[in-house]
């Protein structure tokens, strides 16, 4: 571990409980390293103490939050940690093959929307850059859900986000992988199955989605800051008439 | 600025028609404008020389002396104003607070014409502007109890009222606003919080102050007056702002206060969602691209527009405009040669060669 800096952490078990190995990993910015455990859940004596476990779902899966943040670190810092950490998940998660339903015959439905076979879903991983923008991916066998909440520091945000992103939700159609209606506590909710895998290249998939996320807080902030700009102008304007 | 530029365009359209008929029709027109000023204008059969123009204006104020007419000192400014083409018919048409009978013969001159139609389309502005100077000036002339006088309520458009009061040194113009959605709401608030930072970079301009609740001097109004989403913003109009013929547009533009936030707030949504449709495309272009064969698919199109291109810059007429241009740079490199600046010449007169665009160099 790197000393002064704290770095995103994903604890992902990648195999559902009943199965015996699951994998944990620490990214730190210079180096990678992956120890297999023969746990389901972190020892212990494995963890961190500078590290502070904040939240715990239902499921059994660990969510990190990235608290403590050195003096050195920037907000630009902050987000490529995050979404190197949404990278590295996805590629590990992005393991899809075709299953058929097991409680309707001839029927192939993405598992994670029946939610009927807990055996075939996997734990969900939260990944979480402050209280307010995380990060949430569900992968069962055959599809995985990734959810995402948006940084809305102000009112003006809110409404900005939740008019962009409703806006691209209702054009679903045009991104195909994008789910029309987002999971609920979540901005945004992206479904992407084995099909999806099988037509599109998986690492542009995964590019796609980081993409997107930086886009999407990219034109929130530009939008913000023309509608300042716009009201200033428009106000400018307006008190040069009594003059 | 456009928007208060306060004439109305359809009156505009109908009379300059009814000067360019060759035959003259006998015509009744009724229409409404902005929810609340209605227009008839009519030529009848009999007398087609005169168009009888009516008018019907909201009243400002509740305490209006005779709601059913125009005030008297309006009926003395318009005479004057409108002496030319304009003749008062006393009683209005019913229905209508003012009827003008209107002969444009005596104007030969088209620009005088034009001027003339214009300054009827604007009635409604004159006759509001009117009211409200009216009220000001009552108001400055009111007794100041506690500070201010008691505010007066003024209703221009439909549901939107608005209050005058006179402070110290000055006349405070109140707007309660009121929206119907959450969003516009919060940008309306944002432009009024820019509009109250502006003060101090415009001295000469009136203050401007907004807050979400109700101020002091509008203690003691209906309830009803006072509920608002959308905060109160506040004007202090000075001397200054109401000299001379600076009365009429501070006028106006008070009086059209709250639709001009309207309209600004609309012209937000509608760039937010310009902004949104380009990013929904850049997007959609990028997952296009994730498909296999996505790249091979975005290289045809481009190919296939560049051979459109190629079609239209190999045609006979694209090649005879480059050639006419080519002629005109030559003529003006014939024209302008220096002696002994050659290099010179050669630098701003040079006319580039573009290389052949897909065309095939001929085999011998």
């Amino acid at each position: 571990m790197l000393t002064g800096t704290w770095q995103p952490v994903r604890i992902n078990s990648l195999l559902p409980d009943s199965h015996f190995a699951s994998s944990v990993y620490l990214r730190p910015s210079l180096f990678q390293i992956a120890s297999p455990l023969h746990s389901t859940s972190v020892p212990p004596s494995s963890r961190s103490p500078r590290l502070n476990w904040s939240e715990q779902i239902d499921t059994g899966s660990s969510v990190v939050n990235l608290l403590s943040i050195s003096k050195d670190s920037t907000m630009a810092n902050t987000i490529r940690l995050y979404l190197t950490c949404i990278r590295n998940t996805l590629e590990a998660a992005m393991c899809l093959q075709n299953f058929p339903c097991q409680e309707v015959e001839r029927h192939n439905k993405p598992e994670v929307e029946l939610n009927t076979s807990p055996e075939l879903i996997m734990n969900p991983d939260l990944i979480c850059r402050n209280e307010a923008e995380k990060c949430l991916i569900e992968t069962p066998i055959n599809s995985i859900r990734i959810s995402m909440k948006v940084k809305q520091a102000d009112e003006l945000e809110n409404i900005l986000a939740k008019k962009f992103l409703r806006f691209l939700s209702m054009r679903a159609e045009a991104f195909q992988v994008l789910r029309r209606k987002p999971v609920q506590g979540y901005d945004i909710s992206f479904l992407i199955t084995n099909y999806h895998c099988e037509e599109m290249h998986k690492h542009k998939l995964i590019d796609f989605i980081v993409q997107f996320m930086e886009d999407i807080d990219k034109e929130i902030s530009e939008l913000k800051l023309s509608v300042n700009t716009r009201g200033r102008l428009v106000a400018t304007e307006f008190l040069k008439q009594f003059i | 600025m456009a928007y208060f530029n306060g004439g109305s365009r359809a009156v505009v359209d109908i009379l300059s028609k009814l000067r360019n008929v060759e035959k003259p029709v006998p015509v009744d027109h009724s229409f409404c404008e902005l929810g609340s000023i209605r227009y008839h204008i009519q030529v009848l059969e009999s007398d087609q020389e005169n168009i009888f123009f009516s008018i019907s204006t909201p009243r400002l104020s509740q305490d209006e002396p005779n709601p059913n007419g125009l005030a008297d000192f309006i009926l003395q400014d318009i005479k004057t104003k409108y002496l030319n083409f304009a003749d008062i018919i006393q009683p209005p048409k019913e229905g209508y607070k003012l009827t003008l009978k209107l002969n444009f013969s005596k104007l030969t001159r088209t620009k005088d014409h034009t001027k003339a139609i214009n300054m009827v389309s604007s009635l409604h502005v004159a006759i509001l502007n009117s009211q409200l100077k009216d009220t000001l000036k009552n108001v400055w002339m009111g007794d100041i109890i506690q500070g201010s006088t008691m505010p007066i309520k003024l209703v221009n458009h439909k549901q939107e009222p608005f209050f005058v009061l006179r402070a110290p040194k000055k006349i405070t113009v109140i707007f309660p606003m009121r929206f119907k959605d959450e969003s516009d709401v919060i940008l309306a608030t944002s432009f009024f919080q820019e509009l109250a930072d502006l003060g101090s970079k415009f001295p000469k301009a009136p203050h401007c102050e907004w807050s979400p609740i109700p101020p002091q001097e509008l203690r003691g109004e209906h309830f009803e007056n006072l509920s608002t989403n959308g905060g109160f913003v506040s004007f202090g109009i000075f001397k200054r702002h109401v000299k001379g013929k600076k009365a009429d547009k501070t006028a106006w533009i008070l009086l059209n206060f709250q639709q001009y936030v309207r309209y600004h707030v609309k012209c937000t949504k509608g760039f937010i969602q310009r902004r949104m449709r380009y990013r929904l495309e850049v997007l959609s272009e990028e997952i296009e691209q994730a498909r296999i064969g996505g790249e091979a698919k975005i290289r045809k199109e481009s190919t296939k527009q560049r051979k459109t291109w190629l079609r239209f810059s190999n045609s006979k007429k694209m090649k005879r405009g480059i050639k006419a241009f080519a002629d005109q740079i030559k003529r003006l490199r014939l024209r302008i040669k220096i002696r002994g600046l050659g290099r010179l010449h050669r630098y701003f007169f040079h006319v580039p060669k573009f290389p052949a665009l897909g065309w095939h160099a001929k085999l011998d």
